[in-house]
This record gives C-alpha cells, structure tokens and sequence, in this order.
C-alpha cells in the first residue's frame, strides 16, 4: 500500500509554494472559495461531514433504548437520560433499572431508527441476511450490522483523527526545528527521518500492536507515533522554502525571538500544505485501523469496528453481507477524506487557480 | 561526486544503527515471554495428566534454562552489542521456533515474495505510465478527470476488503470458483510439468496475489506520473523542442517522457517497506508462504530473531535502494548539484 | 495414457457400488497416498526439541515407543517392549524387556543401547528439549541391564510414571543422533547434576543434536521420512522393509505415502479438499459442518465423522476475588451462562456442556451432578442473598465489601485468536449488562494471558485444558499446594477436601478405588463452582470415501491404519526408494 500523503509520492511542484497568497485576509476563506468550485470536492467534504455527524449521534441512530418513553404515567428520554446517569448527575427509577425497553409492559416508546446497539446479542437470529429487522443483515451472534457500523464509524474517526493529531504534533516539530534551523540539527533529525523511511511501518505496527494489550488509544498512539514523517518531511521543506524569504530575514533583523519567528512567522503560513497531508494522513490512519482489526490485532474483543465485522467475513464466507457493507463504510471514508484533501490541494496551488 | 558518496555513505552509519536499534527494542521491549510460549507447545503436545507432581517448579527452572540457551538471561545492552556483532559477520542469529538460522528461513520464503511483488510492480508501471502520459497530455480533460477519480477510487479501497471480497466472491465459496483460495501452486505441481503447465497453474494462482497487490499502486504512480509529465511539459526546453517543429508525439515520448520518468525509477526504493506491508496482509489472506506470512506468524509467536531480523533486512534493502536512486537521480540529471541535495 | 483413465473410471464405478452394499469385504493392500490437512507448517521434526502438536503428530509415524496405548480401550500394550514393564514392589523401578526383532528404517537393528541414549538425550540438560525433560522428573537413573533390557529407577511412587516412559520415550537410534558416541561414558545419574560440570563431549552432542536434527528425522517406525516443503507439505513414505511388517501386535500400515499439506486458511482447505488436494480434514470448522459440507455431491465423495476431543473449556473465577470468593456469586455466574443455546449457535450443536472437569467419557466421570441450568432469575436471588443490590440507581449492582462500597464490575481475560472463547464471553458480558453487572472483555496475547493467569491477575478467564484420553489426573489444577504463585491452580482454588482426595489418588493402584475418590472430588467441585464449566467440543473429519478401516477412537482419527481396495487406489505405486 503506498499511501498518497507521503511525501515521495506528492509530485514535485504541485504543493504551493509560499509566495503570493498568504498575504491577503483570510488565507482560509480564499482556499474555500477556490475549494467550493469543485463539485466532487464539495460532495466529498459534505459525505465528511455527514459521517461526522454519524458518529457524534450514534446513540441517537442505534440504540437499544427510546427516545421517548411514557410509562406508568411518567414520561422519560432514556437515552438522553443515559448521558446524565453516566455523569452521575441523575439516577434511574427502580422500575427502570436494567430493564428490556423493548418489553415494557403498557409503555409507549418511540425508538431510534435501528433499535439495536452494536453489542446486543441475539442467540436466536445468528447470520440474518439483510431484512427490514435488520437492514444489513445480522453476525453470528445475532449482532445488528448496521448498529455496528453506526457504532462504529467513532471507532475509526476517532482513530483517525488521533492518530494524525499525534502525527502532525510530532511532525510538525520535528519537521520545524529541522527546517529552520539547518545545519547538525536537521541532519541529525533527517537520520531520524531516513530510518522511519526505511522501516517497513505496517510490519512494525503489527509487531507492537500485537504484541501489547489491545487497546484503541494505543492503536491510536502507534499509527501516530509510526505516521508523522510524511508530515515532519512537508514542514520542514516548507520551513526550509520559508525561513530564507524577505520577510523572515527582517524579522531577525528587527531582533524578532526565534521561538516566535518559527511559530508565530513562519509556521502559519507552512500550515496550509501540512494541513492537506494530515487531511490525507486521516484516510490513511482509518486504513490501517481497519487493516489491523481485520487482522484481529489491537482493538478490544468488545468492541465492534468496522474492521472487526470484515475480520468475521473472513471465516464466514457465505455471509456476504459481512464482507460488502463494512468494507464500503470504509471506501466512503476514507475516499471522502481523499477527495477533500486533494481538492485542498487543488485549491492551495496557485497554478490551478482558475483553471477548473 | 566523490565527496557527494563519502558523505552519503557516511551518514548511512548513524541510520544504521537507527534501525537495529529500533529493530531490537521493538522486540525485546514488548511484553510477554517467548519461552513461555515453547512451554504451551510442549503442554498442548504431551497432555495434562503426565506431568510430575513438582512440575510447576521445575517448569520454572525449565524456562531459565530455555532463556539462558538464547542468551536471553543477559543484560539487554549486551544482548544488543552480540546481536549487532553477528549481523556484522552476517549471522542473523537461530529461530527460537526451529533452531534453524534465520537467514535460511528468510531465503526460503524469499522466491516467492520477489515472484508476487516483481509481478506486481511489472503491472503497475506497465499502467500506470501510459495512464499517466494520457492524462498529462489532456490535463482537465474529461478522461483525464475520470482517471483522476478512478485513481482516488482504487486508492480508497481498502487491500484488506477487496482480498476478503475475492475470498467471498471468487475463490470457491457459495459464489464462484474462478481462483484458487490459497498456495502459490496447486498442491500436485510437480516437476515433471511441461513448462507451459507450470506457468498456466502459477499465474493461476498468482492473478489475485498480484492484482490486489498492485491496484492502490498504479492508482498511485499514475497520479505521479502524471504530475511528473505536467512539469516537465511546463518547461523552456519542450517550448523549445515544439518551436523547432517537432511533432507532438516526438515531442512527448523522446523528450518530455524520458524527463519524467526519472522519479517513477527512483521511486521504486521507497516503494519497498509498503510492499512489505502489503504482503503480509495477502499473504495471510491467501496462504502463501512468503516473507510476510513469515514475519506475522514471527510476530505472533515471539520468534525475536526471525522479527528483529526481517525488520533490519528490509529496512536495510530500502536503504541501499534510496541511495542508490538518489546516486542514479543525480547522475541523470545534471540540474542537482552534489551536496546540496536536502539529505 | 487412455487405458489408465479407463482404469480409474472402473475404479470409481466399482467403489461406488463396493459402497453402497456396505461391505469391504476385501482384505486390506498397500498402495495409494494419503493426502492430510495441516494447518501450519510443522515446526521441525526432531521429537525430543519439537513443541507443536503436528511435529508430534508426523513423528508418530517415524517414532516408536516401548509401550503404545490400545486405541479403542486405552490399556497400555507392549510395542517395542516385550511386555509391559516388571515393577518393583517398593513401585520406583521399572524394567521394560526390549524386542529382538526390531530395527530401523536403515537396516541397523534396535538395542537396549538406543533407549538408554534416548533417556539420556532427554535427560541432558543441555539439549534444547526443557519442556520434554519436565515430564522426565520422576525419572533419576536408567541403565542396562543386558543388551535388550533397560531399567528405569523413578523418585516415587505414581500410578501414571508406567505411561511416561512407555509412552513419552521416542525411541532414536544412537548411531544417527550420536554418532561418535559422545553420550557413551556418561550416566543419566551424571546428567542430573550441575551443568557446568558436565565434560565437553555432552556440550558437544547438544550443540550437534539441537542444530542439526531438525529436518531429518529417522526411526523405527513404519514411515520414512522422505521430504519438506516448507510451507506446503511435508512426505513420508511407508518403508517396505518395515520391522514390524506381518508381526502378531503390531499395528499394520499400508498406504504407500502419506503427504501433509500445508493450508493455512480453513475455508481455503475445504476448497482443496473438494478439488482433489487433500484427502482428509481433521476438523472442520462448525460452519464448515453446517454448511458447505452438506450438498449431495460433497456427501458422495466425502464421510464425515464426529467425535469428542480430549479437553474442556471453562470460565476460571479468579477464587481470592472480592467479588468471586462468594460461593453464590460464582454459582449466580453460572446459572448466568446460557449454556445449551451457546452450544446450539455458537458450536452449532457440536458439543456437550459439562459439570466437571474429567472427560465427559471417562468411567470416573459423575454423571449425576447437578447440572445448572440457564436460570437468570436464580442468579439474582443468590446474588441478593449475597447481599448485591443497586443501592446508587447508577445501574450497576453494589455491596459494602470489607467496609467499602464495591460495584459489581470485573474483567474477563481471553487469550487473542479463541473466536469461540470471546463468542462466549460477549454473550455472557451481553447478558449480565442487562441485569447490572458491568463485564469487560480483554483479549490478550497468548503469553501475556499465560504470564496473568499465572501469576493469578485476573478476575476472572476463559481457557481450556487439554488432556489424553486415558486416566486423569488433576493434581496440579486443583491440589492448593499448586496455588502459589506459577502454579496451574491459576484461580487459587483451596479445599483441604480435595487437597486430601487428591493427594490420595496418586498413591492408589487400584482403578475402583480410584474411580470412586474421582467423583467424590467432582462433587465438591459441582457445588463450590470454582469454574463455570462450559463444555467438551466436537470435532468433525470429513474423509475421502475411497479410504477404508477408518475409524473413530477416543482420541480421535487414526489414518495409520487406512487403506484403499485397489481398484479405487488413485495413486500410482511409485517404485520405492531402498
């Protein structure tokens, strides 16, 4: 797999370079303007957010506990109730306690959508096929898939997001001190740099990750911890282009510190083409979450992922729909974060302007 | 020049020792106990109800006995020091599974590692340039868009998904026999084959291997090369070529494609750890006894050796690779100046 | 070339029909090959250094031992002995009479001198078999008494030690393994003593024998070993000059080639087997069973066979647990356990909910323990008469434990790959969630859970313990002295009942009176509930129907003893390597 953030992948002279744009208003607001103009750009950062979104609701779209409940002439929001009772700042009704919501005598109830959480069991209904109890079939225990891939789109965000939260702090410290300051520092840093590039990362993820208690913070911290050279490569090219530019050389003239020429200076304007290899680095964090929890490393026997429901695939090969729907929640995701990113890309470069 | 490779080849020590030392503490940092692992074995292989009555005792003693055998027992910046002094002289130590080096386990599985990735590569620059060179030369165009988000398709699919979707759906499953759903051989391929007979049932087999390993590649370097045309199309000397009145297409495959293709060529050494990474999931998902197959099934049963030693190799092999086309980059062409290369 | 297809084609007729009136009522031949199913490469074949069970399986064909168990009534019967051992009266020396007749796959015939080496590999500490040596303790001396006889001197008396060396000694020949004799001047008595000590010539015999035995092992046995891929199979090859060819108690062989091939991933085996590259799969997997093995023409070509496997799986209950050190609490756990349904879904009928831990089929099973039924209504009674209670409407159970209020949470541990162990555990995690007990499930990689287990830091695990068919004995799983830190009594389970039940039954010779202490001790087992037993499996072979004598045994399959008419024979007979 070569993922398309790294750096000797990303084509010569396509990143933009530093000059020119920055130096209007609202760097951001000129990058979406020239974002917006793409349709597939735009559909893409739509199907982002909308999975965003997924993932903050997922108790609202799967859950095996109503919205609404009136029950003994009371009337209750459950799953509302559920945060408050988890920050203990409310308790349950005893005639609530643990009970099947589903089997409440003369209650009213309205449900979510898919009435199912991803870990309810259902020994009766092992490997239904996709029906309208069940809209994307059941796992050998009975599981709903759709809750499961509700459910489970927070798994590979979160992961996603820090992952490359933890990539780009390291990469882009690294990267800076690299780039700014040259000479044995960046040569000692660049050795760093080389032996990542030469490890093979996806060997070196599966032999630490199997090797430690499954965890997703710490699936999160090595796909982090392995992904920040492409990141620390990008900042410190671009801190390399910037730091010899009129307006830094004046700066230092003017007797500028150097902690804030590097971060108030320079690094907001080396931020623009970092930010679209950590929106690519994303889709590749999921990628490698989803590959190691099909390999059955890393994520906690508990939880469902997609990763996990497409692992079961694997030895339950009738069952089709454990293989197709996963693995498109996947596709989407991680094309979704592609497309933006490369529309990012498009509408950073000045050369394009104008052109599409 | 000279100066540009003594100073290449010096700084290869200090990544050097970079590597095995991460190759080293990766392995003998994580937790868990290899020789407890033999004693599984041992238990699952000889039965509960035989053991002496002081078993768990001598067990222990056992256990001691097993990790002084390997050295295990040693402070670690020795066991590192020993390590690295036999990677000098070429030993790569003894698998704790079989006692057998490492170095002929690794040149067992070799073969057939090279045989899928070389295949793999063949196809996607055989791709992925001609796809390249269509888009460059119609950049915006609608097959040139089309390309471009194929490209983004292929390159979102997840390997682990589309190698389960072929395991479900072409390889004998309720759905169809097109492939076979493991080996890299029919298990009855023997020598005696006619040459034609072997190379039909190997590429039988090998078709899935390959493609799945080769599809978010092509995706990939179609894209770059692509880039690559586009700049070197953007430069004086093709204005130039074009003014002379060469025709396009000379212009194009002489001059602008020989250009470009030097980073597609010097790619290919960084390409090596992610195949690695691609192998081992193909490999465990279709049974072929390769390096990666090798280096899971390593990991999973605490065999540090063979771990420690597939991570420097290829970790090394890569190394060399990039120098390697760094030198040819700047030997090809003449606008990087030696020494001022980032390193 | 058309005349041999004809052939093949009658032959497939014919043993069709040969089939179907039920009647093989030929008598059996050598020839054709059997192709068997391994799912991992072997690790090498060196029996004394090779940990793995297909190592163990492939050297059963190479190896022979003193002493071999019957496979249908498990007695011990002589093999390379004459008879079964003369035992000392004080129990502790036992003298095995070695057959004349015998010889190895070379030619050179099998003396005292190569059981004594044997010993003495085993013994050495400095051969790479530590784990081996463990079952060797008992052992303190052994030497010749003439050339075919060897005495055994043990350090007590045990009723099992006659099955360790009869059964546990691959017998090798020296002059392969050792063939400068370098073990010749030293004494098993020598090899218990401080390593160090030991002359260089042993030093040189392990360095020779860890290193270079691992891929060319030769025996007595009926097979030779006659080549490795590694990867994709392993060969051997029967030897026509086998010693026991047409003896009287000596099992028979005829299948000319036995290959086993490598096929790492089950679903594509089935596919291999199907398509002619393997002739026979241990164990499907249940949904294997249930489906893709049930269409006409699979059944036409393929039997399959069910049987019980040697070993059980249970929830250990960490016993020294606040929570689990309630008798009730863990009964409530297993009245908790829906059982049955588990074995009806997630085994997919194959297998039987157990009550202890003997093999479900062994006469020193109880069979009329109390057998806990799913019962969740139960289990919250007990748990209230234990004084669980939500007092805090957070939706987790509680209770004042040692003064401190303690929520009813715990952590199951299981080790990484057992699909069918976390299949378990979510159900019960799912199950007790909705009555407010908050489970997690940890899946850990398998030395680390060994690591935890051991050293008794878990709340509770999902294991499984293996064991042989034949007589049980649970010393270290249940004695408290096996408590202490490292020992196999991982819940620390402490009952000076059993402590004493068990500690007599080692000494006791007498097979009644050791039937009766067993389940005396099942008893107390049944109603302390130390584990939720859960159940032995079934495993299901699927076998090429052209293969004849195949049978099932207690310990499952035993392919050395098949073999096919000739006209079904799909193999041509290879003139044999001399």
């Amino acid at each position: 797999m070569i993922p398309p953030n790294d750096e000797k992948l990303s084509p010569p002279g396509i990143q933009a370079s530093a000059k020119g744009i920055w130096t209007s208003g609202g760097l951001w607001s000129s990058v979406w303007r020239q974002f917006k103009r793409s349709p597939i750009s735009l559909g893409a950062f739509y199907a982002v957010c909308l999975l965003i979104l997924m993932a903050l609701f997922a108790d609202f779209l799967a859950n095996d506990q109503p919205y609404y409940l009136r029950y003994r002439g009371k009337t209750y929001f459950p799953i509302v109730q559920n945060y408050f009772v988890k920050l203990r700042l409310s308790q349950w009704p005893a005639e609530l306690l643990n009970v099947d919501f589903k089997k409440l005598d003369g209650a009213e109830t309205i449900f979510p959508p898919i009435p199912y959480r991803p870990t309810n069991i259902d020994l009766s209904a092992p490997f239904e096929s996709p029906s309208s109890r069940h809209w994307l079939g059941t796992d050998k225990l009975g599981r709903d898939i759709m809750a499961g891939i509700v459910h489970g789109s927070r798994i590979s965000l979160s992961v996603g997001f820090v992952a490359v939260g933890i990539a780009a702090v390291v990469g882009v410290i690294l990267g800076a001190l690299a780039g700014f300051f040259g000479s044995w520092v960046d040569l000692v840093i660049s050795r760093v740099f080389e032996v990542m590039l030469c490890l093979p990362t996806f060997f070196l993820l599966i032999t630490i990750a199997a090797t430690l208690p499954p965890s997703i913070f710490l699936i999160m911290a090595i796909i982090g911890l392995t992904g920040w050279v492409g990141i620390a490569r990008f900042t410190r090219n671009e801190f390399l282009k910037i730091r010899n530019l009129d307006y830094v050389t004046a700066a230092t003239a003017l007797g500028v510190s150097t902690r804030k020429i590097m971060f108030r200076h320079i690094l907001p304007n080396a931020l623009a083409p970092v930010m679209v290899s950590v929106v690519l680095g994303i889709a590749g964090a999921i990628l490698i979450e989803s590959s190691l929890s099909f390999l059955g490393i890393g994520v906690p026997a508990d939880t469902v992922t997609w990763g996990s429901i497409l692992n079961e695939a694997r030895s339950n090969n009738f069952a089709w729909w454990l293989a197709v729907f996963p693995g498109t929640a996947i596709f989407i995701t991680v094309l979704s974060y592609y497309l933006v990113g490369e529309g990012m890309r498009d509408a950073l470069d000045p050369r394009l302007r104008g052109s599409r | 020049m000279g100066n540009y490779l003594i100073r290449r080849l010096l700084l290869l020590i200090p990544t050097f020792i970079g590597i095995t030392l991460v190759a080293f503490l990766v392995m003998r940092l994580a937790p868990g106990d290899p020789a407890e692992m033999r004693v599984a074995g041992g238990l699952r292989g000889a039965g509960e109800g035989a053991i002496s009555r002081d078993k768990r005792g001598d067990l222990d003693e056992a256990l001691a006995q097993w990790r002084a055998q390997y050295g295990l027992d040693r402070p670690l910046h020795v066991q590192y020091a020993i390590w690295l002094k036999n990677l000098f002289t070429l030993n790569l130590g003894e698998s704790f599974k079989d006692n057998q080096p490492v170095w002929s386990k690794i040149r067992e599985r070799l073969p057939v590692t090279i045989k899928i990735n070389l295949f793999s590569i063949l196809l996607v620059y055989l791709i992925a340039i001609p796809l390249g060179i269509y888009s460059a030369t119609r950049p915006n165009s609608l097959g040139d868009q089309l390309t471009t988000l194929a490209a983004f398709v292929l390159f979102a699919v997840p390997l682990v998904w589309a190698a389960t979707m072929a395991i479900v759906f072409l390889c004998g499953g309720d759905f169809l026999y097109l492939f076979p759903p493991a080996g890299v051989t029919s298990l009855d391929y023997a020598p005696e084959w006619t040459l034609w007979e072997k190379i039909k049932d190997q590429a039988w087999h090998l078709f899935l291997p390959v493609v799945l390993l080769s599809y978010d590649g092509f995706a990939g370097l179609s894209r770059y090369m692509r880039s690559s045309m586009l700049e070197v199309l953007g430069q004086d000397f093709v204005r130039v070529a074009r003014a002379k009145g060469l025709s396009e297409s000379v212009v194009i495959l002489k001059h602008v494609l020989r250009n470009s293709l030097i980073p597609m060529v010097t790619i290919l050494a960084s390409i090596l750890p992610e195949l690695i990474g691609g192998s081992i999931i193909i490999e465990t998902v279709f049974s072929i006894p390769g390096l990666g197959q090798l280096g899971y099934e390593s990991v999973l049963s605490r065999d540090y050796p063979t771990v420690m030693a597939l991570l420097t190799v290829t970790a090394l092999v890569t190394l060399v690779g990039i120098l390697l086309s760094d030198l040819l980059l700047s030997v090809v062409d003449p606008r990087i100046a030696f020494g001022k290369r980032g390193q | 070339m058309r005349s041999v297809a004809a052939l093949l084609w009658i032959a497939f007729v014919f043993a069709l029909s040969g089939d179907a009136r039920g009647q093989p009522a030929e008598k059996p031949v050598t020839g054709d090959w059997l192709l068997w199913h391994l799912s991992s490469d072997p690790e090498q074949l060196n029996p004394l250094t090779a940990s793995d069970k297909d190592s163990d399986d492939i050297s059963q064909h190479i190896f022979e031992t003193l002493l071999q168990r019957d496979a249908r009534t498990l007695e011990l019967k002589p093999y390379l002995a004459e008879a079964r051992p003369s035992i000392s009266k004080d129990k502790l020396t036992y003298t095995f009479k070695i057959r004349r007749d015998a010889h190895y796959q070379d030619g050179r015939p099998l003396t005292g001198e190569d059981v004594l080496f044997s010993i003495k590999a085993i013994k050495c500490p400095l051969v790479n078999a530590p784990f081996m040596r463990v079952y060797f303790n008992s052992v303190v001396d052994a030497d010749l008494v003439d050339d075919y006889t060897i005495r055994f001197v043990t350090k007590e008396p045990y009723f099992l030690n006659e099955s360790v060396l009869g059964q546990n000694i691959r017998v090798m020949p020296r002059h392969y393994y050792d063939p400068q004799n370098l073990l010749k001047d030293v004494t098993v008595r020598d090899l218990l003593g401080d390593p160090a000590k030991l002359p260089e010539s042993v030093r040189k015999f392990a360095d020779n024998f860890n290193k270079n035995y691992s891929r060319n092992p030769m025996g007595s046995g009926p097979y030779k070993f006659s080549g490795w891929k590694t990867g994709q199979e392993v060969e051997v090859v029967r030897d026509p000059n086998y010693w026991g060819n047409g003896k009287a108690g000596i099992e028979q062989v005829y299948l000319d080639r036995v290959k086993y091939r490598v096929v790492n991933n089950p679903d594509a085996a089935l596919v291999t087997l199907k398509s002619g590259g393997l002739d026979a799969i241990e164990t499907l997997t249940p949904i294997q069973h249930v489906r893709g093995t049930v269409s006409e023409r699979f059944k036409r070509e393929f039997q399959k066979f069910e049987y019980f496997m040697p070993a059980y799986s249970f929830i250990g209950w960490n016993n020294d647990h606040p929570i689990f050190r309630d008798k009730r609490v863990r009964q409530a756990m297993t009245y908790f356990t829906n059982r049955q349904q588990m074995v009806k879904t997630i085994l997919f009928g194959l297998g039987q909910v157990v009550e202890s831990p003997v093999y479900f089929f062994r006469p020193e099973y109880d069979k009329n323990l109390f057998n806990y039924p799913y019962d969740p209504n139960k289990a919250m009674e007990l748990l209230t008469q234990a004084g669980w209670k939500d007092s805090d409407g957070d939706g987790i159970l509680d209770k004042i434990i040692d003064g401190k209020k303690v929520p009813f949470r715990f952590e199951f541990k299981i080790p990484a790959g057992s699909s069918t162990g976390k299949s378990v555990l979510l159900v019960i995690q799912d199950e007790l969630k909705r009555h407010g007990i908050a489970a997690s499930v940890r899946e850990l990689d398998w030395t680390i859970f060994l690591d935890d287990t051991k050293n008794h830091k878990f709340d509770a695990a999902i294991m499984g313990w293996a064991f042989q068919a034949s007589e049980p004995d649970d010393y270290q799983v249940w004695h408290s002295s096996q408590a202490v830190k490292q020992g196999s009594n991982y819940i620390s389970y402490k009952n000076p009942n059993v402590d004493r039940i068990l500690e007599e039954y080692r000494r006791e010779f007498d097979e009644k009176k050791r039937i009766e202490l067993y389940r005396q001790f099942q008893r107390i087992l049944n109603e302390d509930q130390p584990y939720t037993f859960m159940f032995v499996r079934k495993a299901v072979s699927a076998v090429q129907r052209r293969f004849h004598s195949v049978e099932v045994y207690p310990e499952g399959l035993k392919p050395l003893e098949w073999w096919v008419p000739r006209l079904a024979q799909r193999y041509p007979r290879k003139v044999m390597v001399q």
